[in-house]
């Protein structure tokens, strides 16, 4: 088992790791105490003082309201996008390329696809503006609830810490 | 030699040294520069010999080879002035250039390649993201990663041309597109050009012409730059190994000429009249003078190869299985009827290349693999990653904190601690034994005996099933074989994978530290030029299409002669010493492995000369795979020609001493040592290898000792050693 040390970890975070340590990371099984390293890295990351109780993407947490103890989908810049059981993506800005215009702005002409089979949904922090995540669905398909993590399972019998305390 | 003595003793005054100077004259040096370690090999015209160890030098390469030779000499109470001048001839080898490749710390080289294919160089084929991983890592696309390239797209240039498949030029070179692009490489600091354009194998026309242009231009600009045309180096298919390789040899091969030279000088000043020669892939030595140097990249592990060889002719064994064991892998080869395998289009240092190389099989496991559990399965796990030269845990230096294999051996009693690499350090027995109690053998439930016993026993189980499955892989039966066991840590592990495997014998050379270098010194003066053809006769060709064929080869052999003369003569020899050696790759049509076979013929003319040609293929073949296997229908294709050119050398003479009778003297005797294995402690006899004389018997449990390696013969086993120095190994009833 390897054991890693908190600046690791936080060049991990930042991914400024060197790419041999970066390469036993990813050979070796993972130490016991990553995910509470990693947290601990990114909590000191952002600039709220909300608890992060699980990542999300690398500008978007589930964290724990410091006041109101209430889990919450959080944004680096401190905007809520609401309950973490809710899509978030439901309360974020979206910008649809659904036009063969839009499509080449981000991609050479005839290298994307047709607008007709498959479009962009880009979704954007409506406070900071940051890009949390982008869908490539058909035109009709409904906004994609991503996952519904079990975040008592995962502390418990994952990682075996305890599990943070939420509001009902 | 009387004569020559005298010259020694006068020039140093060395009087006192009378009854050593009268022993007979050192002929060969064998030089195995490693990333830690330089280890020196100097035969004696009687066969005697002396390995010599100092730490590398990177920086001054010679000072190293210096060191470490006179550390070799002191045995003989002689020193490098007197020693050089006597030396008939000396190979080296070293993991320089390797090194200065992986850490890409070659020249600044511009490549010109067909508009279009900039890229292809930075891609390495999509497999360079995954070359040289363990096959766990290679599985998962999040560790597949690409180096830096050797030739950044900032000094990439493409020129208009194409010539296809059939060697046929689709669109002429534009020859102003070539001088732009050495403007611009000059313009960006190249300090080498490299030319490689497509399917110049097959017609070279084009490339030729940009090389010439290239030529031209940087003289008009009045700058003093080399160019290497891929075709004037490794005249072989495949793009990316084609161009990587003549890349290959800008990059490091320039850089690592001036190293040599410098080794070669020091030489020089301390007398030597011996041409350095160096270890190549394709088995060989070359100067290094020789134009293309690219293929010493890697030569340390073929050297045992090489020896095994020479040893197995000598002894008349002609199958051997070849094993190395050192800190970090397992090698393995194998010689079969006198012969070891080429691969012509091996990776090395992550890069593909076209470069023949002695076919090896390489495990990462070795002495100083790390032992973790395994969190998921609760299963001891080895490696891939090891302590080097670190050891292991067992060494408080090291600073390391996880449990190698040889931290298990210390602790059981296998090595002894305090003459570990002749005591140049001393290993904590209790520091090794804490860190398996807490490491292994409590997450387990076991002893630290039991849990340091279980790792042996994994490691010694991977290698014997390493070494079998490949034997068996190959269509052989281990029944057939001999095996060598060499390296520093091999002798402690022979027991363990040769046991109940059914090899005809087992030996262990008493320098199995330096047999590596030993190897090198062995190894002919050889040049070796490969080009690829392309020839195609169905089974019932007419004699006209055999005639065809047979030119072809021919034309290819008398290009491929002429290099290879022309390297001998550059070190000063007449093209008639040259004893030149044919060979091609032939296969059934359409398959996809071809064999390398040495011509039966000196030269190909008739529709006769064809016949021995697949004779000679068909022969082979049967014996590497079967006679039913055969497929004449599908007719006969040579894929490439290759010329081997050789010149004799003086080789190390093996050491013939008088049988002295099974019972070791008493001076060879050390003590005892407590040594567990099979779940109990035994007090293992030690012995001092020196020390020891051809016939002796010796029957396990014994520990046989000397400075660089440790010999371990356990309960159930017994060896003896013969009058060439070599330990014989056996199984024997009762254990």
């Amino acid at each position: 088992m390897s054991r890693y040390t908190k600046e690791q970890v936080a060049k991990l975070a930042d991914g400024k790791l060197d790419w041999d340590t970066t390469m036993r990371m990813l050979a070796m099984p993972k130490d016991n105490e990553r995910f509470a390293l990693y947290v601990e890295a990114l909590q000191k990351k952002v600039s709220w003082r909300d608890k992060i109780v699980l990542p999300l993407g690398p500008h978007l947490y589930i964290a724990q309201n410091a006041k109101s103890k209430q889990w919450v989908t959080k944004c680096d810049c401190g905007h809520e996008f609401g309950d973490y059981r809710e899509n978030w993506k439901l309360n974020a800005v979206v910008y649809v390329r659904d036009t063969e215009e839009a499509m080449t702005e981000v991609y050479p002409k005839l290298m994307a696809p047709d607008t007709a089979w498959q479009v962009y949904r880009e979704y954007y922090c409506p406070s900071c503006g940051t890009m949390h995540d982008v869908e490539a669905p058909t035109p009709w398909y409904p906004v994609i609830h991503d996952f519904e993590p079990d975040i008592e399972a995962f502390y418990e019998e994952w990682v075996g810490l305890p599990v943070p305390e939420k509001a009902a | 030699m009387r004569r020559h003595l005298r010259t020694a003793i006068e020039k140093n005054g060395m009087e006192t040294n009378m009854e050593v100077q009268t022993a007979s004259r050192v002929e060969v040096m064998g030089i195995d520069a490693g990333g830690t370690m330089t280890d020196t090999f100097f035969v004696r015209e009687d066969g005697r010999f002396v390995v010599g160890k100092a730490q590398s030098n990177p920086a001054d390469e010679s000072l190293a080879i210096f060191n470490s030779s006179e550390d070799a000499l002191a045995h003989w109470a002689r020193n490098v002035d007197q020693v050089y001048p006597e030396l008939v001839t000396c190979v080296y080898s070293g993991t320089a250039m390797l090194n200065r490749v992986v850490q890409r710390k070659g020249l600044d080289v511009g490549l010109i390649c067909n508009k279009g294919f900039e890229q292809v160089h930075s891609m390495g084929r999509a497999i360079q993201s995954y070359l040289g991983y363990a096959l766990e890592d290679r599985i998962h696309l999040n560790t597949h990663r690409y180096d830096d390239p050797l030739v950044p797209l900032s000094r990439t240039r493409g020129v208009t041309e194409r010539t296809d498949v059939q060697g046929e030029v689709v669109i002429p070179l534009r020859e102003h597109e070539v001088r732009q692009a050495t403007r611009e490489l000059v313009e960006a600091g190249a300090q080498a050009i490299v030319i490689c354009l497509l399917q110049s194998h097959k017609n070279e026309a084009s490339e030729k012409r940009a090389r010439d242009v290239c030529r031209e231009e940087l003289k008009a600009l009045g700058v003093d730059l080399p160019v290497f045309a891929s075709v004037d180096y490794y005249p072989s298919r495949k793009e990316s190994h084609r161009m990587n390789t003549t890349v290959l040899e800008a990059y490091a091969a320039e850089p690592s000429r001036q190293t040599l030279k410098k080794v070669s000088d020091r030489f020089k000043k301390h007398g030597a009249k011996f041409d350095l020669r160096v270890m190549a892939t394709h088995g060989g030595t070359i100067s290094w003078k020789a134009k293309e140097l690219a293929r010493t990249i890697v030569s340390g592990p073929i050297g045992g190869v090489i020896g095994s060889k020479l040893l197995g002719e000598t002894l008349g064994y002609e199958n051997i299985a070849c094993s190395d064991i050192g800190g970090t892998s397992f090698d393995m080869a194998l010689i079969t009827k006198g012969k070891f395998s080429i691969m012509s289009d091996p990776d090395m240092a992550r890069l593909v290349l076209s470069l023949p190389l002695v076919a090896m099989d390489s495990v990462g496991a070795g002495a100083g693999s790390f032992v973790r559990i395994d969190p998921y399965s609760g299963g001891i796990k080895l490696g891939p990653d090891s302590a080097g030269y670190r050891v292991g845990t067992c060494w408080p230096e090291s600073g390391l904190d996880t449990v190698s294999v040889s931290d298990c051996h210390v602790v059981l009693g296998y090595l002894n601690p305090d003459n570990f690499l002749g005591g140049a350090i001393t290993l904590d027995v209790e520091r090794a034994r804490q860190h398996i109690k807490a490491q292994i053998a409590d997450p387990l439930g076991l002893s630290v005996e039991d849990a340091a016993a279980g790792v042996i026993e994994l490691l010694d189980l991977q290698l014997r099933d390493y070494l079998r499955a490949n034997i068996s892989a190959k269509g052989y039966n281990a029944a057939d074989f001999v095996c060598f066991s060499y390296g520093g840590a091999g002798p402690v592990h022979t027991y363990g994978y040769t046991e109940g495997a059914g090899f005809k014998d087992v030996i262990v050379p008493a320098w199995a530290a330096g047999f590596s270098a030993f190897g090198c010194a062995c190894a002919d003066f050889e040049y070796r030029y490969d080009k690829s053809v392309d020839v195609a006769v169905p089974q019932h060709g007419s004699d006209d299409e055999k005639v065809a064929a047979s030119q072809t080869i021919q034309a290819a052999w008398e290009e491929l002669a002429a290099k290879v003369i022309e390297e001998f003569v550059i070190n000063g020899f007449k093209p008639e010493d040259v004893i030149l050696r044919p060979g091609y790759r032939m296969q059934y049509m359409g398959q996809l492995n071809d064999l390398e076979i040495d011509s039966p013929i000196t030269g190909a003319a008739t529709a006769a000369d064809w016949d021995k040609m697949v004779e000679a293929y068909e022969e082979t073949y049967s014996r590497v795979y079967a006679s039913s296997a055969r497929s004449p229908e599908l007719g006969f294709s040579v894929t490439g020609a290759i010329m081997r050119g050789l010149v004799t050398v003086q080789k190390p003479s093996l050491p013939e001493d008088e049988e002295a009778g099974p019972t070791p003297p008493p001076e060879a005797h050390l003590g005892t040592r407590p040594f567990y294995r099979n779940k109990q402690w035994v007090d293992a006899v030690l012995w001092k290898m020196e020390a020891l004389k051809p016939g002796n018997e010796i029957t396990g449990p014994a520990i046989i000792e000397s400075d660089a390696t440790t010999f371990v013969v356990p309960n159930g086993f017994a060896t003896r050693l013969d009058k060439h120095r070599l330990f014989h190994l056996r199984e024997i009833q009762g254990k």
